[in-house]
């Protein structure tokens, strides 16, 4: 058999997966390898819930880099200020709580409040801080933000205020939600799981939406060119603070759940290393996509875990995510989902114009292809390769639950150990 | 006529160096006014002041605008506003090096003008292609600017004479009053000359916006100017219809004079 004709029955087969891959298909499979992944190991639980959370941190951080085209470093601030919002009103109103709403429902109504606390903060953080950051732009914007984040970590260890408990961090205890005949363990792997998947979902939703919606496009004009933006009467320096506060806002919702997570709100969470952890999943994913975020931090937990299934290799994992790195700035400047799009093209065939047609139901998703295409930025593709990425998640997650879950994570001294602060700490 | 655009004593120094010098011009509506100039004699520093870019040392500007800001001769004092305040106003602009949009499409780089146009910028709820009236005034801009056949084509993909008429569709998008074209020529071969030239003319009679261009093309120049104003070294030489000063010799000396190297 020729090469040409195997190249054909590829690019054949690749067509015909794709016409097979409706949205609807999608996200039918998405939702039961999600529900399926519930049952799976705990340890596999805990990581693909840490996967989420990280996901959705490093979503919010690219609003404002992707997106916008400013680069923060501070983030981390936001992600502490959802963490210790939710942890000090666990620790100082559980009882005021349950008085008003009875014991029995008063630990979710607690961690709601604790929520809605937690995001009052960011947001009372994110105002001024973001007013003042937005002054300045680039390198500059960064090391302002870099500095707001390190004016977070000593306040917090320095804790004038006597609220945060220094070093040691506050202790979140979700406690249980008693239902008369049923009593729900809130921090309960799987149920814990379930309650991050409803957020995840909901919030990547809303940042969907706001990245469609004409203040997003805005905000791709502005990452474009400033000058020509604020030329077509557009108030640059208005909209970026704008979206400095909409981005601080996800990473706030995604700090609530760090903080349940690891049982713990830690110094660490508004640590530099922490918010670098939004720029690396960032970057290894794609920053120009909407599901780059995503996939990065995907790509970035699971092969910290794997690579911690290797103790000889485990005191170099740090090491290795080097080399990643830089083997994405310098050969896939688009990340690993400008990868995985050019790697759906040479499936299709090059140049194949019907390829993207026969990938996508939605006009939506069909402009995304073809701006993928041409190499553009192709922010609209976001659903697809969202539930593209969901859907490898599980499937990995489903694969990798056969292996032994004893072995400690990089940062966890045991993997089922969450009252350990997570990351942040080890740096 | 009405005037649309008028300074006062317009100044602006760097250090020791003035780069306009006590420029007071009156634009009216419905003429396509040209200001030339040697390299150097700060027709760009003169728009960036227009336009906000640059703060001026001395002098005030004043733009024709419907607002309530506006005075009783409808002229408002934009002499301190910020780029986007002079935008919102009514003044429009086109760059000398070609700024747009460059990794989004020719029609996202229109939408985000009218956006900003409507004023709906800060809506995040609403889907940025669902407005109706918003997507019909796009695909009449993308037509009457000629660009309908790469309307959804990643800018970063055009050719140079593309490029330019995308810019000029984005800065008519905000339906300005006046627009300040820098060099709409620049780097274009002959034909693309021709298309643009073209192009203007027929805006011009379309559209309610007064044009201002500087350029370097003096073929150009006489082809479309109703009137000319030479600046040299900051400050206007001459002024009037291209026949007076391209006869007049104080600007044959400018050319050829000091400056021609």
């Amino acid at each position: 058999m020729s090469a040409t004709d195997t190249g054909g029955r590829v690019r054949a087969f690749g067509a015909a997966v794709a016409d097979g891959w409706t949205p609807e298909r999608f996200g039918l499979l998405a939702a039961i390898g999600l529900v399926l992944l519930a049952f799976g190991p705990t340890f596999q639980v805990y990581l693909f819930t840490d996967f989420l959370v990280v996901a959705l941190f490093a979503l919010g951080f690219n609003l404002l880099y992707g997106y916008t085209g400013l680069l923060s470093f501070g983030h981390g601030m936001f992600y502490a200020g959802g963490a210790y919002g939710l942890a000090i009103v666990l620790r100082d109103l559980s009882p005021v709580v349950a008085d008003v709403v009875g014991a029995g429902i008063a630990p979710l109504a607690t961690f709601v409040v604790g929520g809605v606390v937690g995001l009052t903060l960011v947001v009372a953080v994110a105002v001024p801080v973001g007013w003042l950051s937005v002054r300045l732009e680039e390198i500059y914007f960064a090391l302002i933000t870099l500095a707001f984040g390190m004016l977070g970590y000593s306040l917090i260890i320095q804790d004038p205020a006597g609220l945060t408990n220094g070093t040691d961090g506050v202790i979140v205890l979700l406690g249980s939600v008693d239902l008369g005949a049923a009593s729900v363990r809130l921090g309960g792997r799987q149920v814990y799981y379930a309650l991050t998947v409803v957020t995840v979902l909901a919030t990547t939703y809303g940042v969907w939406r706001v990245v469609n919606s004409p203040f997003g496009t805005v905000c791709k004009a502005i990452r474009e060119s400033p000058d020509r933006a604020s030329a077509l009467g557009i108030d640059v320096r208005h909209h970026r603070w704008m979206t400095f506060i909409v981005s601080a806002v996800v990473v706030g919702i995604a700090g609530v759940l760090r903080a349940g997570l690891a049982s713990v709100a830690s110094p660490g969470l508004t640590h530099w290393s922490t918010s670098a952890i939004a720029v690396i999943a960032t970057v290894i994913g794609g920053a120009t996509y909407f599901s780059g975020p995503i996939v990065g931090a995907f790509v970035f937990l699971y092969i910290r875990w794997a690579i911690s299934r290797f103790p000889t290799l485990e005191a170099y994992w740090e090491l290795f995510f080097g080399a990643l790195l830089i083997a994405v700035v310098l050969f896939f400047k688009q990340g690993a989902v400008g990868g995985l799009l050019l790697l759906r093209d040479r499936l299709l065939g090059d140049g194949d114009a019907g390829g993207g047609d026969s990938g996508g139901g939605s006009e939506a998703a069909d402009s995304g292809d073809s701006a993928a295409t041409d190499g553009g930025r192709a922010a609209d593709d976001a659903t697809i390769d969202g539930g593209r990425a969901a859907d490898d998640a599980t499937i990995d997650g489903g694969r990798a639950a056969d292996d032994e879950t004893t072995d400690g994570g990089p940062t966890a001294g045991a993997p089922g150990d969450d009252s350990r602060p997570h990351r942040g700490d080890d740096s | 006529m009405t005037t649309v655009l008028k300074t006062e004593d317009l100044r602006k120094q760097f250090g020791e160096l003035t780069a306009v010098d006590d420029v007071s011009i009156e634009i009216d509506d419905g003429a396509i006014t040209s200001i030339i100039g040697p390299n150097g004699a700060g027709k760009t520093t003169f728009y960036n002041l227009l336009t906000g870019v640059l703060q001026p040392t001395a002098g005030s500007i004043w733009l024709r605008s419907g607002d309530d800001a506006a005075g009783g001769d409808g002229l408002r004092d934009v002499t301190d506003a910020e780029p986007h305040e002079v935008a919102q106003a009514g003044l429009s602009r086109s760059y000398q090096i070609t700024n747009i949009f460059e990794g989004l499409t020719v029609r996202e780089n229109v939408r985000v003008a009218r956006i900003s146009h409507e004023k709906t910028r800060l809506d995040f709820r609403s889907r940025a292609t669902g407005d109706e009236a918003v997507e019909a005034d796009i695909e009449e801009l993308l037509e009457l600017t000629g660009l309908t056949h790469i309307a959804d084509t990643s800018c970063d993909t055009l050719s140079h004479g593309e490029k330019r008429t995308v810019e000029i569709a984005l800065a008519l998008a905000i339906e300005p009053n006046v627009f300040l074209m820098d060099e709409p020529t620049a780097g274009m071969n002959p034909t693309e000359v021709t298309e643009i030239v073209s192009l203007i003319r027929e805006l011009d009679a379309d559209l309610d916006a007064t044009f201002v261009v500087t350029e370097h093309n003096m073929d150009v120049v006489t082809d479309i100017s109703d009137r000319i104003v030479v600046l040299a070294e900051g400050a206007i030489l001459a002024d009037g219809t291209p026949e007076d000063v391209l006869t007049d010799e104080r600007v044959t000396e400018a050319y050829l004079g000091s400056d021609s190297v």
